[in-house]
């Protein structure tokens, strides 16, 4: 198993992770350091647990009752699931943007201030909303209707702002779960360049079943797959263009050439 | 040419039991249609009913013909000279009574008028003609009339109007009115709802958002709601009497509070049984509601490092309303409508003061209505039909407004 | 198995890249022969058929074109694909060097010199052979033997060498001579070129199967080359 070896870059990193559905183990001995200001695929067949793994970065597993895992997820050296670490802050620090565009029923003004103003934000609202839909790349298009409905908003632009809404709350690492399957091309590759931009700021980690997608948008890719038990497990991880061009594993070239299963 | 072997067999595939299925599609067309059709006849023949009875001719004696009070009509004269009027016909004693009672001269016009009323012409009525009947055989009516009542006059009369709303409960026909029951009602569904919508939407918050589905004792709570919305009425009724109007006594009565020479049997016994009775139905509404708030939604929420309460009060919550709202409205107009667990916990038939508070005895409409029709004069009817005009109104008037609450936070949601 | 006509296409594109293979085979050993000879009329059509060659070759590189834009293809077979863009502009250039040998021997006419030609057949025999070998190691992807033939290299610049010192002793004799054994010089130099390119055929037939680019051209010199 590869590891990217720059130790000192490395904002979320999993040690011997193992998530289990009741005494069903999705995923095994995961060992995957995310690397800091970089965009980071996760890859691999349907059921290779890969959306699990995401969802362990922020908790978000937690809402499954019959979820818990095997070893550490350390953010900053501290291990997110330390029984003394309130999962709401993790969520804070660590955002999530879903595979269908879920804004709220509000106007596009109260989904970007809503999570701000939970999670006590006593700044300037008005300028908060300006920046963060400068950063999502949708100021310019919604400026006149911030009061509309998000709602009315097409499903790239609902795509940006739930990703906008998920920068106001100041997060370091911004989840994406399929962000693009709901989205046709030509939004989905505004939503790769919003990516890169906001990888100068933020480290990225994307899951996607679009292999194209990550190997034009990601620096990093991790590959995934199933194992004879159905558990999911990392096969390889290692620079994007590296693992399109010349994967190590017989696994991942399967995978990556189409010729899996 | 060469003929193609297929196109004829093709041809006969495309075209073939199409008339068939047009003919069954047609059949069943009818037959839904017919549904409705017969939905639309019950529903049409019962405001009919309703209708008919509530304008009727009535024959009516007085002992006193008011045209012979006065030369000009009673209504257009002033409090002074109806007061002279009841001195001229009444007997001192009686007319000095009534003043002390409460000064004549400073009684009202309409006040005036119902004294004139009850104690010089004291109508009665004998017999009541609903329209259809009238309008069927007026002469026939207008025959029999002269030949079994002599000395009464037959007059159109509209059971529902003004007076029936803002009189009391009366034991004289020609007087009755609904305010008492109405009020009775209003004040009763307002105790169910204060109590049944908290609860209900609490309970259905827990059951959907915190309870673990897996814990047996959820389980179990989750069954008997659902067998609860299927029980009979009236058990509610028995259950009501035993827990609030006997058990909880002190507290229904308001003995606690203070209030003496006072049983359980009031408004606020009355209006926990109604709560009690429309519980299950509630909650399984709610619980639907808030059950079809996507699943997205509250991960949305999640995400940005909300709280299970944050996500709960201020997105499941707005987005389940309108479907809880509509649920509130079906379980009222259920309650309204109920008569049984009413007469259980003791709803009083005959009452003439209106409630001023939870621990007043009371009526309700659906109480008032039933004892009308089980009355044997035929007067009766017509009074009963006017009061089911009055609890319809009532009871769409506070659906339109619960419709027009749900509206107003559908738009803002959407 | 998923993805079988990405295969298929494939395996008919190596097929191709064969074909234009020995086009190229027997064209560099016509060219050497015609020059023994000095068939001027045979020369002037190996040099007219050069344009074979590169149509094949264009061809070729159109189909790899499509099935890129169309198939999306990855690792392996992006690898085989980008490799083979390589490996059928190596094959048009070797053309190039048996057109330039036609050309030599149109030059020559029948000027009275003595050609090595038993040497040049040497050379060309060799070089040929290691271009069939390195082709049929590219298609079976076999880096071992890929690795072996551009160890060859070496038996065909030793020829050279010899070619090249009795060329030189022989323009030092005869002066007069220069220009027409410069000629020859060009016929042994176009055929060590050749077997240079092969051997970055076998280049990337290791990198086709390994992903890693091996340098196995020992010559230091990547001159332009001359016709």
């Amino acid at each position: 198993m590869t590891t990217q070896t720059n130790e000192n870059n490395i904002i979320i990193q999993a040690n011997d992770l193992s998530i289990y559905y009741g005494s069903f183990r999705a995923v095994k001995n995961v060992n995957l350091g995310i690397q800091r200001n970089k965009i980071t695929a996760i890859i691999g067949p349907s059921g290779c647990g890969k959306s699990t793994v995401l969802r362990a970065f922020n908790r978000m597993n937690d809402f499954v009752q019959s979820a818990h895992n095997d070893g550490k997820i350390l953010f900053h050296g501290q291990d997110i699931y330390a029984p003394e670490v309130d999962p709401v802050q993790v969520r804070q620090m660590i955002g999530m943007v879903f595979q269908k565009p879920n804004p709220f029923p509000k106007s596009i003004y109260e989904n970007i201030a809503w999570g701000a103003r939970i999670n006590g934000y006593k700044g300037n609202m008005d300028e908060l909303v300006e920046n963060t839909l400068q950063a999502a790349a949708l100021w310019d298009e919604v400026k006149d209707n911030l009061k509309k409905s998000a709602l009315a908003l097409s499903g790239g632009q609902q795509q940006r702002l739930c990703i906008a809404r998920a920068l106001a709350v100041k997060p370091e690492i911004i989840l994406m779960d399929e962000p693009c399957s709901a989205l046709d091309p030509i939004a989905t590759l505004k939503i790769e360049d919003l990516m890169r931009e906001l990888s100068v700021k933020y480290s990225i980690i994307i899951v996607t079943h679009n292999m194209q997608q990550a190997a034009r948008a990601s620096d990093l890719t991790a590959f995934f797959t199933m194992d004879e038990d159905r558990a999911g497990l990392m096969v390889e991880y290692g620079e994007t263009s590296q693992i399109f061009t010349r994967p190590k594993d017989k696994r991942t070239e399967d995978y990556i050439t189409g010729r899996f299963g | 040419m060469i003929s193609d072997p297929f196109a004829a067999t093709e041809h006969n595939r495309v075209a073939s039991g199409l008339s068939r299925r047009h003919r069954t599609g047609k059949i069943w067309q009818a037959i839904f249609f017919s549904a409705t059709v017969i939905g639309l006849v019950a529903l049409v023949a019962l405001l009919w009913t309703v209708l008919d009875k509530s304008f009727s001719y009535v024959a009516i004696e007085y002992k006193v013909d008011p045209a012979t009070l006065s030369s000009k009509p009673l209504q257009e004269l002033t409090n002074a000279e109806l007061v002279n009027l009841l001195e001229a016909n009444l007997s001192k004693n009686r007319f000095r009574t009534l003043d002390r009672k409460q000064t004549l001269t400073e009684r009202t016009h309409a006040d005036l008028l119902t004294l004139i009323y009850d104690n010089i012409v004291e109508p009665r009525a004998l017999a009541s003609y609903s329209m259809s009947q009238w309008i069927a055989s007026s002469q026939e009516i207008r025959a029999e009339v002269a030949e079994k009542y002599p000395d009464a006059k037959l007059e159109f009369r509209a059971w529902i109007n003004g007076d029936f709303l803002i009189d009391p409960l009366s034991g004289d026909p020609l007087l009755v009115g609904v305010r008492t029951a109405l009020m009775g009602s209003l004040f009763l569904i307002l105790i169910t709802i204060a109590v049944a919508f908290p609860v209900g939407v609490g309970s259905a918050i827990y059951l959907e958002e915190y309870a673990d589905k897996n814990k047996w004792y959820n389980r179990i709570i989750q069954t008997n709601i659902d067998n609860l919305a299927g029980v009979p009425s009236i058990v509610y009724g028995i259950l009501g009497l035993a827990i609030f109007v006997r058990t909880l006594a002190p507290l229904t009565s308001g003995a606690l509070f203070g209030n003496a020479d006072a049983n359980g049997r009031t408004i606020l016994s009355a209006g926990l049984t109604m709560a009690l009775l429309i519980l299950p139905v509630l909650i399984i509404n709610s619980q639907e509601a808030i059950r079809a708030v996507p699943n997205s939604l509250r991960q949305a929420s999640y995400g940005l490092g909300a709280t299970k309460w944050q996500t709960i009060w201020n997105h499941v919550l707005p987005q389940a309303l309108p479907g809880i709202l509509t649920g509130t409205i079906l379980a009222v107009s259920r309650a309204i409508g109920e008569t049984a667990p009413l007469i259980i916990v003791g709803a009083a038939t005959f009452i003439t003061s209106d409630p001023t508070g939870p621990f007043s005895k009371f009526t309700a409409l659906p109480i008032q209505i039933y004892n009308w029709t089980t009355r044997p004069q035929e007067v009766y009817r017509n009074i009963a039909a006017a009061g089911i005009l009055v609890l319809l109104i009532s009871l769409l008037t506070l659906n339109a407004a619960a419709i027009l609450l749900r509206n107003r936070f559908s738009r803002q949601h959407a | 198995m998923p993805r079988d006509t990405l295969t298929r296409q494939i395996h008919h594109l190596l097929d191709e890249v064969l074909l234009l293979g020995s086009m190229v085979e027997q064209a560099t050993l016509s060219a050497v022969d015609i020059l023994r000879q000095r068939d001027l009329k045979a020369a002037a059509t190996l040099y007219e058929n050069d344009q074979l060659i590169n149509d094949k070759r264009f061809a070729i590189e159109n189909a790899i074109l499509i099935l890129i834009a169309t198939q999306q293809p990855m690792a392996h077979d992006l690898r085989l694909l980008a490799a083979t863009l390589e490996i059928i502009t190596e094959l048009e250039r070797m053309g190039d060097y048996a057109k330039g040998i036609a050309k030599v021997t149109l030059q020559l006419k029948d000027a009275d010199i003595n050609i090595p030609n038993r040497d040049l057949e040497r050379m060309a025999s060799q070089a040929v052979n290691m271009l069939h070998r390195g082709l049929s190691a590219f298609v079976n992807e076999d880096p071992n033997e890929a690795s072996a033939i551009a160890g060859e290299d070496a038996v065909v610049d030793d020829l050279y060498n010899h070619i090249y010192h009795h060329l030189v002793e022989t323009m030092i004799a005869n002066p007069a001579t220069i220009d027409q054994y410069n000629q020859v010089m060009w016929v042994a130099h176009n055929l060590e070129r050749m077997a240079d390119r092969v051997t970055n055929i076998c280049e990337r037939t290791v990198f086709i199967a390994t992903g890693d680019m091996l340098e196995m051209d020992t010559t230091d010199d990547e001159e332009s080359d001359g016709e």
